[in-house]
């Protein structure tokens, strides 16, 4: 940089601002491993880290980690205390406890991932244009945000689920309906720091579209705001679609969620409490990895947050 | 026109299109479904007669624009409608129903209020400290828990093995405690990280330098000067949680069988009784929208340093 502020009397030409672009561009990968070094020693997050990559692990292997098949019912099992061979018991339709947690991961890791995905293009999206173009076009997205945003999402979502019908995509569309919201609000303000920034000045001046400016400069720039919005936002999917589960109006049973196993075993509390308590411990141990990771990626991508 | 008053008429135009778009969106939900709503509200036995008499309560054979203002002149009459299911009048149902959730939400909001500002006031006094390490992990750990099964944790531990409270319903004011704390602890974390934040901010402020420098004890320094201000983002906070806290109480009411509009709720989303689903929801989001506009006068009252912009 000083190199280029000292050279006053070279002609400033089209070719050194785009040097110095790329150069601004490398220092932001340095940034990157700066961010990676900080997330490292952050000793929650590295917790965080293990406890979601055990359930992606469990959730892979599932059918070779358990000798069970996660439908076959059993009669003369059922509600059978934890043992050897049924690590956490049976439910009461004689299946293995431990096998439909298993299984239920894959459940629960897909429709979170769908749920961000979803939610995640249309608010980046909706934020990336409220933010760019503003006067109008922001104001009408921004009071869509705030009609949304009065409802709760789980009761918005409860609605939508109720009358579409059950099933994992009505689950990811009533979530996603609502969650886009807090992802467009974030990526808004991150916009409207960012076109202020010289780099969008400069990029404007050496003749770049509005495309190339949003699509070059603004998007990767928002990238790292977008990370952070994912980690916070992947446990709040996952509690409200395992809550919809719990109420009925999620994924359906015999499809293995966590949450249905835990309205299930509502009914055996007394003589099987393993059914409801072991399907929470894994949506809560799922949740905790997720929050760690998140807390360490904030602190790692803003240390001025952490006092 | 002065810059105050530019503000809030602002802020009140906002206030009244946002109300006019939740009552757009909780009419509009009906029409989601892609069959015919009479019929699906009736289910698959109704007979010709009855759904077409449905139809014409309902206003559901004329065009979408005639059934919302139908629909609209009707509430703004004060009339919610008419339950499918009890065949009774949603506001009747609804004046049933809505003092136990108001107990519920009430409490749970204090508790997580109270914890939530003590928590993060200690982590701030004793930055650092294991206390101040354990609001940090606490907060992480009530927010990974899903309050379903934190109630149903409760209710086995507290009702079933240990019997100190009755297990459902709503018996005796002791009922109120256990779905209380599945709603609150929840909420508390959101209350005592930004307090810490907050508090850490305050106490690092010229003014609180100036308190401690004209020999002011720290006790007076703390509660007079720092905790006041230090207080007022809380309230910000306090409306962007209600959302959360009212969608929280739905489940927990679920979880102890509690008489509040939680259940009505849930058991009419099921039942596909869309009269009531559409005036819960309806009335869910004008409290949220109404507490934001008052979280937003408290807070420009309590604060006049609040710069007057849109």
């Amino acid at each position: 940089m000083s190199e280029i502020n000292t050279n006053v009397n070279e002609e400033i030409n089209v070719e050194n601002i785009k040097k110095e672009l790329s150069q601004l561009k490398n220092k932001k990968t340095s940034q990157l491993s700066l961010v990676w070094r900080r997330f490292k020693s952050n000793k929650l997050a590295l917790v965080g880290f293990i406890f979601v990559t055990m359930i992606i692990f469990v959730a892979i292997f599932a059918p070779v980690l358990t000798p069970y098949e996660p439908f076959a019912t059993n009669p003369s099992n059922r509600l059978m205390a934890p043992s050897r061979a049924h690590w956490l018991g049976t439910d009461a339709m004689g299946r293995d406890v431990l096998t439909r947690l298993f299984y239920g991961a894959r459940i629960a890791l897909q429709i979170g991932v769908l749920i961000i995905l979803f939610e995640g293009l249309i608010g980046i999206l909706m934020g990336v244009i409220s933010g760019f173009f503003g006067g109008i076009i922001d104001s009408i997205v921004m009071r869509l945000v705030d009609i949304l945003r009065s409802f709760p999402v789980i009761i918005l979502a409860m609605a939508i689920a109720g009358i579409m019908g059950q099933g994992l995509y009505n689950v990811v569309i009533a979530l996603g309906i609502v969650g886009w919201t807090t992802y467009a609000r974030m990526v808004r303000s991150k916009i409207l720091s960012i076109k202020e920034a010289d780099y969008i000045e400069a990029g404007y001046s050496i003749g770049e579209s509005t495309f190339s400016i949003i699509t070059r400069y603004i998007i990767p720039n928002a990238i790292p705001t977008a990370i952070v919005m994912i980690s916070i936002m992947m446990p709040t999917a996952l509690i409200a679609s395992a809550t919809l589960s719990f109420l009925g109006l999620g994924v359906q049973p015999p499809t293995p969620s966590w949450g249905s196993m835990v309205s299930a075993g509502r009914d055996y509390l007394l003589q099987a409490p393993w059914i409801s308590t072991s399907a929470g411990f894994f949506i809560m141990f799922t949740v905790l990895g997720f929050n760690f990771i998140g807390d360490g990626l904030r602190d790692a991508l803003d240390p001025t947050t952490k006092h | 026109m002065s810059n105050r008053k530019k503000y809030w008429a602002n802020k009140a135009l906002r206030t009244i299109i946002t109300a006019i778009g939740v009552t757009l969106i909780a009419f509009l939900i009906l029409h989601l479904t892609p069959g015919d709503p009479a019929r699906i509200m009736l289910g698959p036995y109704a007979s010709e007669e009855n759904i077409e008499a449905v139809r014409a309560k309902y206003n559901l054979d004329k065009p979408l624009h005639i059934q919302y203002l139908a629909w609209m002149s009707n509430l703004l009459k004060g009339d919610l409608g008419t339950s499918i299911r009890y065949n009774r009048s949603v506001n009747t149902l609804i004046k049933n129903r809505i003092g136990p959730t108001l107990i519920l939400t009430l409490s749970g909001l204090v508790i997580s209020v109270v914890l939530g500002v003590v928590m993060g006031i200690l982590a701030a006094l004793k930055r650092n400290s294991w206390l101040d390490y354990l609001t940090t992990v606490q907060a992480i750990f009530w927010i990974s828990i899903p309050s379903f099964w934190l109630g149903i944790l409760f209710l086995y531990i507290f009702g079933l093995k240990l019997r100190w409270v009755p297990i459902a319903g709503m018996v005796s004011f002791v009922s109120v405690i256990l779905p209380a704390l599945s709603l609150g602890l929840r909420q508390e974390a959101w209350f005592a990280r930004p307090m810490r934040a907050e508090m850490l901010e305050v106490l690092n402020q010229e003014y609180i330098r100036a308190a401690k420098a004209k020999g002011l004890t720290y006790y007076v320094v703390v509660t007079k000067h720092a905790l006041r201000n230090a207080l007022i983002p809380i309230i910000t906070m306090l409306a962007l949680r209600l959302p959360w806290i009212i969608g929280g109480s739905v489940v927990v009411e679920v979880v102890f069988s509690w008489g509040g509009l939680g259940t009505l709720l849930v058991n009419s989303v099921k039942a596909r009784d869309y009269p009531v689903v559409q005036a819960i929801l309806l009335l869910i989001s004008i409290a949220v929208v109404l507490a934001n506009l008052f979280a937003d006068v408290i807070y420009t009252w309590v604060d006049p340093r609040i710069r007057m912009e849109g």
